[in-house]
């Protein structure tokens, strides 16, 4: 079995966590309500590593290729 | 698929129900109590507005007439007053934030008086103005009842209070039961409030939980099952008590006295009847108990004292102590020592792991120890059978003046000193054995006192006995 390219928990942790610290300064900010924020978008999270994990998918089929 | 993949997903899932719920209690989707108010440990908290309503009825034909009275959430009071017919206070309580918003939904809420010939009945229609809404209230009854009235009480979230009916019947979840001055009967079954109960002129009957039972001056037996609270009882007639993970304290008791505990320490004194107490875990003490008196304790002291009759006992891993025992006595106990004074028609004696001392003793004495020795003294003749046995461990007795009886000793492995006039030792045999006769007094009785250890008669010495 090939090795991952990449770890796509890892990245999709790492966009949740540079996600969450935008939001939460905006809403000290005072520019939005960052539980209304976070109850909106937390899905795309799932969103994220699913794609992630179909890119990670291509290009260790298309590195088996060559 | 990986366990780090599925633990990852999961991580992710329950982020997102966090924040879901966060979100659902901040929009008011998840309610902790009705508007305006929290309901904790089953009582409303918050903004509340007070309105009243009182109505009178006339009570049912009858001997006794019979009242019935229903509630929720709210205190019910009973008490007696002038005139022939009943008068309800209704108290409402509406937990909202506006008075105006109280007062709407407390015009909703109307007293109920209904009768059927026998009986008439006191409620509101809390259910149905409380069905779909949500919205806390209180229904507060206060009952004025001529006293011949009999009355039947259930309540749920409140206190009940009755006071100078015939007769009642109480049935409560969550409050204090306060009861006085009833001539009649009293029923009572509490869960999680206390229980008073004071000048009852007929039997009582409680089986109450989560809460402590206060009662005084009970001119009729009461019949008691206590779990999870204590009882304390003064001036009462018979008593009989169930109670466990509490403790029972009696004084004054005017007839007989069952205590069945458990996890529970057992107190009476004043007892003119009998008493007959069990508990395990924890002690018990008796006190001027008129005729016999009986005790079983498992892990607890036994203590005893003024006994007008036989007296009985048995427990493990704790001492018993008695005191001027009247009728004949019988102890067993194990891993605890005996000590008794005053014992006016004999004892039989069982001991294991302790000493057993008898200071003052008339009657036959039956004595017999495992791993303790025993002590002997009395300033009354012997003139009855005694039998002292000790398995590992020494005796010694004190024989008064006047006394008559054929003594037997012997040691076993230890000294046999007999301090006697005319007794005759026989020297130790090879396995160390030493054995001894005397005749006391031109003889009579049996008396034989068998040892591991040493063995020591001797003349009574008042100053001995007196000693501590």
């Amino acid at each position: 079995m090939s090795r991952p390219v990449f770890s796509s928990e890892g990245l999709t942790l790492g966009a949740g966590l540079v996600a969450l610290g935008v939001l939460w300064t905006l809403a000290n900010l005072g520019r939005i309500d960052l539980l209304s924020a976070v109850r909106t978008w937390w899905p795309l999270l799932l969103v994220l590593w699913g794609v992630l994990e179909l890119v990670d998918l291509a290009l260790r089929r298309s590195s088996r290729r060559s | 698929m990986s366990a780090r993949k599925i633990g990852f997903l999961i991580l992710i899932l329950g982020f997102g129900a966090a924040v879901e719920t966060s979100w659902s209690i901040r929009e008011s989707r998840v309610f902790f109590g009705p508007e305006g108010c929290r309901v904790l440990g089953g009582r409303f908290y918050g903004p509340s507005f007070t309105f009243e309503e009182t109505m009178e009825a006339p009570l049912p034909e009858g001997e006794i007439p019979r009242v019935e009275v229903r509630n929720e959430f709210g205190d019910v009071v009973v008490a007696t007053g002038e005139g022939p017919g009943l008068r309800v206070r209704l108290r409402k309580v509406v937990y909202q934030p506006t008075e105006e918003k109280a007062r709407e939904f407390a015009s909703g809420i109307e007293l109920r008086l209904d009768s059927d010939g026998e009986r008439l009945r006191v409620g509101t229609n809390r259910d149905e103005v409380g069905r779909g809404r949500h919205v806390g209230f209180e229904t507060h009854l206060e009952v004025t009842a001529p006293p011949a009235v009999t009355v039947d009480v259930r309540n749920e979230h409140g206190a009940v209070e009755v006071r100078g009916v015939a007769g009642a019947k109480v049935r409560t979840s969550f409050g204090d039961t306060r009861i006085e001055d009833v001539t009649g009967a009293v029923s009572l079954e509490t869960r999680h409030g206390a229980v008073h109960a004071e000048k009852l002129g007929a039997a009582l009957t409680i089986d109450a939980r989560h809460g402590d039972v206060t009662l005084g001056g009970v001119a009729g037996s009461a019949d008691l099952k206590v779990e999870h609270g204590s009882v304390t009882a003064r001036g009462t007639a018979g008593l009989s008590a169930r109670v466990s993970f509490g403790g029972f304290t009696a004084e004054g008791v005017g007839g007989d006295l069952t205590v069945r505990s458990s996890h529970g320490a057992v107190s009476a004194a004043d007892v003119t009847g009998r008493a007959d107490a069990e508990t395990s875990f924890a002690g018990i003490e008796l006190r001027r108990v008129g005729k016999d008196a009986r005790t079983k304790s498992q892990h607890g002291a036994v203590v005893a004292s003024a006994i007008g009759g036989a007296f009985t006992a048995q427990t493990s891993h704790g001492r018993v102590e008695l005191e001027r025992v009247e009728g004949p006595v019988e102890v067993r106990v194990e891993n605890g020592a005996v000590e008794a004074r005053s014992l006016r028609k004999g004892a039989l004696l069982r001991a294991s792991g302790g000493d057993v001392s008898i200071d003052g003793f008339e009657g036959p004495i039956d004595v017999a120890v495992e791993r303790g020795d025993v002590r002997l003294l009395t300033s009354a003749p012997i003139v009855e059978s005694l039998s002292a046995s000790a398995t590992g461990g020494g005796i010694r007795l004190e024989v008064p003046a006047g006394s008559r009886f054929e003594l037997e000793a012997e040691s076993r492995h230890g000294e046999l000193h007999m301090g006697l006039p005319g007794s005759e030792t026989i020297a130790a045999d090879a396995g160390g054995r030493s054995r001894a006769t005397a005749t006391v007094g031109g003889g009579g009785a049996q008396a034989r006192v068998i040892a591991d250890g040493d063995v020591a008669i001797e003349p009574h010495s008042p100053a001995l006995a007196e000693a501590p």
